[in-house]
This record gives structure tokens, sequence and C-alpha cells, in this order.
């Protein structure tokens, strides 16, 4: 069952330039997708036009059966949840507890159960011992677990990670990483926009963007294992197939290659 | 930078600090209103007698009070003297000749360089201050050094003396009650507060929730944005931007090399934010629950109908 369906969607920022063109992209309840692409190739744009912040210049959308326009939105907002970027940029709130509420109070949860919701899923992602800490108390991992947080108690169906983990350290990256896993084994629809690919091994799906078009979409399998297409859009192959493939061209003894190997490992 | 603190809330406990945020924003209007009606020099003294009851009372750090008061010891005095030298209504209490010679003005000058250097070292300065005005005026009425070229009086009037220190008593009772009202009250709930005490002016088409959401927001920013200010500081001064010293040229330009980047990045910041509000469903003006809660106790209800009470009685006594 498709819960995100967009048909001939294009959208520019100037009259001359699309930021998108002409996508069509079907994404399954429970499904996990992983969109890639380097810098200025739109993804961005597209979580934006799903999330109804930017209205698309041409096409449609349908979330959940609902087509995404001015009076829908609203709706549309309340099965879409997005983690920005930046941690500092979105807490809302002036401690844990005030900011996890905050989209409860827009949704008008009354107060008995937001406050239920909010112990609930603050100890979720392991942030309860911190309800009444201030942002500035609290490292990038611990408020990106927070938005998760606000996001969850909102009970979203599709939850969109827009880069999520680029400000983290390894640490913070791990377990966010390792959240995604366990949301989308609970049956939430996960849509990650990143340029890492270890992110995107994680995903069912795939999908590159290049400058505005999709220029593959395939299980995540496939397309990781799709040289020439990653090097066309300027991504990194992950460094253990791209030393398969390397290897693969060489026809060497398994002596020679347990050799290179050791070789490598030590420089790395 | 690090030490700017937002709002003057100190963590404590006291029926002060429990006491709603709401009722403490109307009690403290209804006393500050009570100390404008009070025109009896009598029932002002108890006025201040009682306000200044309420700090060991509430528990609320003296020291932090007289910090509050410090800045405005200059415009006390200000108006204090002023009142004393320039109303000349009601009998005279204070009439004095004052002898102008050369010597004395000499010595006059002599006190006040004296004043001047001496009064780094003087741990009072405001009380050194008066002393050392009380010296030049004991001097200019008392000795007559030489010629006396000229005389003038020094009058003070009885309505002078009370209107100078019945505002001296009341700027110490507002600024000591809004004083314990910032101290006790965390700014997120003086923020609350003064929403629900402001919501008649919807009638107006004043959004108060938006405006204090817009509060709200910038209570949350201003650490972050100091951060991000020392950040650009270092910044800049990793580029050889001295932020210590220069002269008012080179002030300008490193303003400017702090400003700059700082509006762009709150504006960025801003866009960032405004994104993120709009995606967990907010919708300017409509219609939000709210997370935190107003408990109104038995103690509120004894405080304001205090205030009420105080207030009827200084209106009663004024018109008696």
């Amino acid at each position: 069952m498709a819960i995100i369906d967009m048909k001939n969607v294009s959208f520019q920022y100037t009259a001359n330039q699309k930021a998108l063109s002409n996508i069509n992209l079907t994404i399954q309840r429970g499904e996990w997708v992983s969109i890639l692409g380097h810098n200025g190739s739109g993804k961005s744009t597209l979580s934006k036009l799903l999330i109804g912040l930017l209205k698309p210049s041409e096409g449609e959308i349908m979330v959940d059966n609902t087509l995404l326009n001015a009076e829908t939105v609203y709706d549309v907002r309340r099965k879409i949840g997005i983690v920005f970027q930046n941690p500092d940029n979105q807490f809302v709130g002036v401690t844990v507890r005030d900011d996890i509420a905050f989209g409860l109070e827009n949704l008008q949860v009354e107060r008995k159960s937001m406050v239920d919701k909010i112990d609930f899923y603050a100890k979720k992602v392991g942030m309860y011992d911190f309800l009444d800490k201030e942002p500035s108390a609290l490292s990038g991992g611990q408020k990106q677990r927070v938005a998760i947080a606000g996001i969850l108690a909102m009970s979203t169906d599709i939850i969109i990670f827009d880069e999520a983990t680029a400000m983290l350290d390894p640490k913070g990256r791990k377990m966010m990483l390792d959240y995604m896993k366990q949301l989308n084994q609970d049956g939430v629809t996960i849509i990650t926009i990143t340029h890492d690919m270890k992110e995107a091994v994680l995903s069912d799906r795939i999908i590159i963007l290049k400058q505005g078009k999709i220029i593959k979409d395939d299980l995540s399998e496939a397309v990781l294992r799709d040289k020439h297409t990653l090097e066309q859009s300027n991504l990194q192959l992950l460094l253990p197939l791209d030393i398969l493939f390397e290897l693969e061209q060489l026809q060497l003894s398994n002596e020679r290659i347990k050799e290179i190997l050791w070789e490598l490992s030590l420089n790395a | 930078m690090k030490n700017i603190v937002i709002g003057r809330y100190i963590p404590g406990n006291s029926f002060i600090y429990r006491m709603d945020p709401r009722n403490k924003i109307i009690t403290m209007l209804i006393l500050m209103i009570a100390t404008f009606i009070i025109n009896d020099f009598r029932v002002m003294l108890i006025a201040l007698l009682l306000t200044l009851l309420l700090l060991p009372i509430g528990k609320i750090s003296i020291k932090r009070v007289y910090l509050g008061l410090r800045p405005l010891m200059f415009l006390l005095l200000f108006t204090f003297s002023f009142q004393i030298l320039f109303n000349t209504q009601g009998p005279i209490v204070f009439d004095r000749e004052l002898n102008y010679s050369i010597l004395n003005l000499l010595l006059i000058a002599t006190i006040v360089f004296a004043w001047f250097f001496t009064k780094r070292y003087v741990p009072f300065k405001l009380i050194y201050f008066l002393f050392t005005v009380f010296i030049m005026l004991y001097v200019l009425i008392n000795f007559e050094l030489g010629n006396v070229f000229n005389t003038g009086n020094i009058r003070i009037y009885q309505q002078g003396l009370e209107l100078a220190f019945f505002i001296m008593i009341r700027l110490i009772i507002i600024v000591t009650l809004s004083t314990i009202l910032t101290i006790s009250t965390k700014p997120t709930d003086l923020n609350l507060g003064l929403e629900h005490v402001l919501k008649p002016l919807k009638i107006f088409r004043i959004n108060t929730e938006e405006i204090a959401m817009i509060i709200a927001i910038s209570l949350r920013y201003i650490p972050t944005l100091l951060d991000e200010a020392n950040k650009i500081m270092l910044a800049q001064a990793s580029r050889g931007v001295d932020f210590t010293e220069g002269k008012l040229k080179d002030k300008v330009v490193q303003i400017v090399s702090l400003l700059v980047p700082m509006f762009i990045i709150s504006f960025k910041r801003s866009d960032e934010l405004a994104n993120a509000m709009e995606a967990r469903s907010f919708v300017p003006g409509r219609a939000r629950t709210k997370l935190q809660e107003l408990i109104w106790t038995r103690m509120d209800t004894i405080a304001l109908c205090f205030g009420v009470i105080l207030l009827m009685s200084s209106l009663i006594m004024r018109v008696i």
C-alpha cells in the first residue's frame, strides 16, 4: 500500500532553473528509503515538498491517500515528521520537556495525556533523565534524540531524516542509526536524506537524485554495486565494495589478496 | 560574555517562589499603584517597611535587591537634590547664607580634588560623595576666609523635602518589588504569566499568544546566539581583529566584523527554525494547549486580598 505517491512533480525556485523535474515516486508503508544525492541535487527540496513547506510548481503529491494542497497541508503534517540537520535550529523549547511538548501543544493534546506521552517517549529515546535540562547542556546527538522523541510523541506514520546525522560525532551517528532501525521495525515508514553511503546501506531501497532528476531507483543491494551510477552522481562506493571490485579486476591468487588487504589495513 | 544572565532568576523556595506568576504580576502592580496613592509620610514609611519585610520572609537575597537598586542610585540622588533645591513651596525649614570668597572657593576646589583622587580607595562611594558634598556646604556656610565678594542663600522648603523623600521611597519600593518578582520567577513562567495578564488586550486585536511565543523563542535562543557571537569573535580574533583595544574608528570595524556574520547567521537560523516549527504543526494564531500549568493556591488569594486591602486603605486615607 502506497503511503507516498508523487506524480510528475516539478519544482523551481527561480524561473529558469528547475530544482526538481518530473519526479515520479511511490513509497510503500513501512518501507525504509534512502534518498542519495550530492549538494544541490534537490534532495532537501523533496523533503520540503512532502511536508508542504514548499508547493510543487507542477504535479501532485498524495500522502496516505490525501492529496496535498493548501487545505490538507495541516492534516498531512500530522502524518509526517521531519528531523532536520542542525540540532540547534529545531529545538524550540527552553527545556527538553518543553521541546517534546511543542508538537503536542500544536495538536491541542490535553495536558494530562501530554505529560504521559512526554515521559513515555523521553524514556524511549533515553532522555528521561534530561527532561529538565536546557539545550545548551546537551550534545548534538542528545538534541537529535529529543527531536525524534518530539516527533514520535506526535505519532506520525512517516519520519524523514533530512541529513539528521550530518552534524553528529560518530557515537551520536551510530545511535541515530540504531533508532532508525528500531523505528522501522516498529512499522514506521522512514525516509533518510543523506550523502553518507553507510547510512544508505541500512535502508531497503535507494533513490539517487542528480540535478533534480531521479537517475536510479532500486533495491539497496543493486544500487550499492552500481559503480557507474554512483560515480556519475559524485557518490563514493563503500570501501569494502570498492576493494572487492578492484581485486576482482586484478584476478589475483588468494595469497596475494591477503597480502594486499593486510597492507591496506596497515596504511589505513 | 558567558556571565550574562537572562532575567535575574535565582532558584529558591519560599511562598513567594510558589505563588502563581499571574498573581505575582497583578499583586505587584496593585502594590505599586498603592505607593503612588499614599500621601502621608508615616504611611509611606510603613509601606517601605512592609516591602523590606518581604525580603526575609520570602527568603530573597537582600544583596541582590541592593544590586538592583545600585544603578538607580544616581537617579535617586538627582531627583532628591532636584526637589530639595528647586521646590519652593511651603514654609522654609532651612535657611543659611553661603559665603563666596576666593579662599573659600580654593578650599572647595582642594576638597573636590581630594575627593576625586581618594574615592577609588573608599568602599562606600555614595556615602563618601554625600560626605564630601556636606563638607563643602559646611565650608561655604561657616567659613569666611578673606574677602567675601558675593553671598547666596541655600533654602530648603518643607514641601521640597517631603516630595524628595516621597519620590525616593517610592522608587525604592518599586525597584524592590520588581526585583522580588524577577528573582523569584523563572523567565518562562514570567512570560506565561504575562501572556495571561495581557489577555484583555485581545479587544484591541493584539495577539498576546503570539507575542508570548516570540518572547519564549527569544529566551530560548539568546544563549545560543551568545555562543555564536563568542565563536565569531574567536574566529575574527584569529584573523587579526583585536576586540580589546582600539580607537573609536577601530571599534566600529570590530563591531561590524561581529555584527554582519551575526545577522546572516540569525536570519539563516530563524528560517530553519520557522521550517522546523511549521513541520511540527505550528500554525501562527491557532489555539494551542499548554504543558506549563499555572496553579492558583490559597496563598495567592491571601496575597491578592492583602494587596487589595492595602490599596483600599491607602485610597481611603488619601480621601480622609
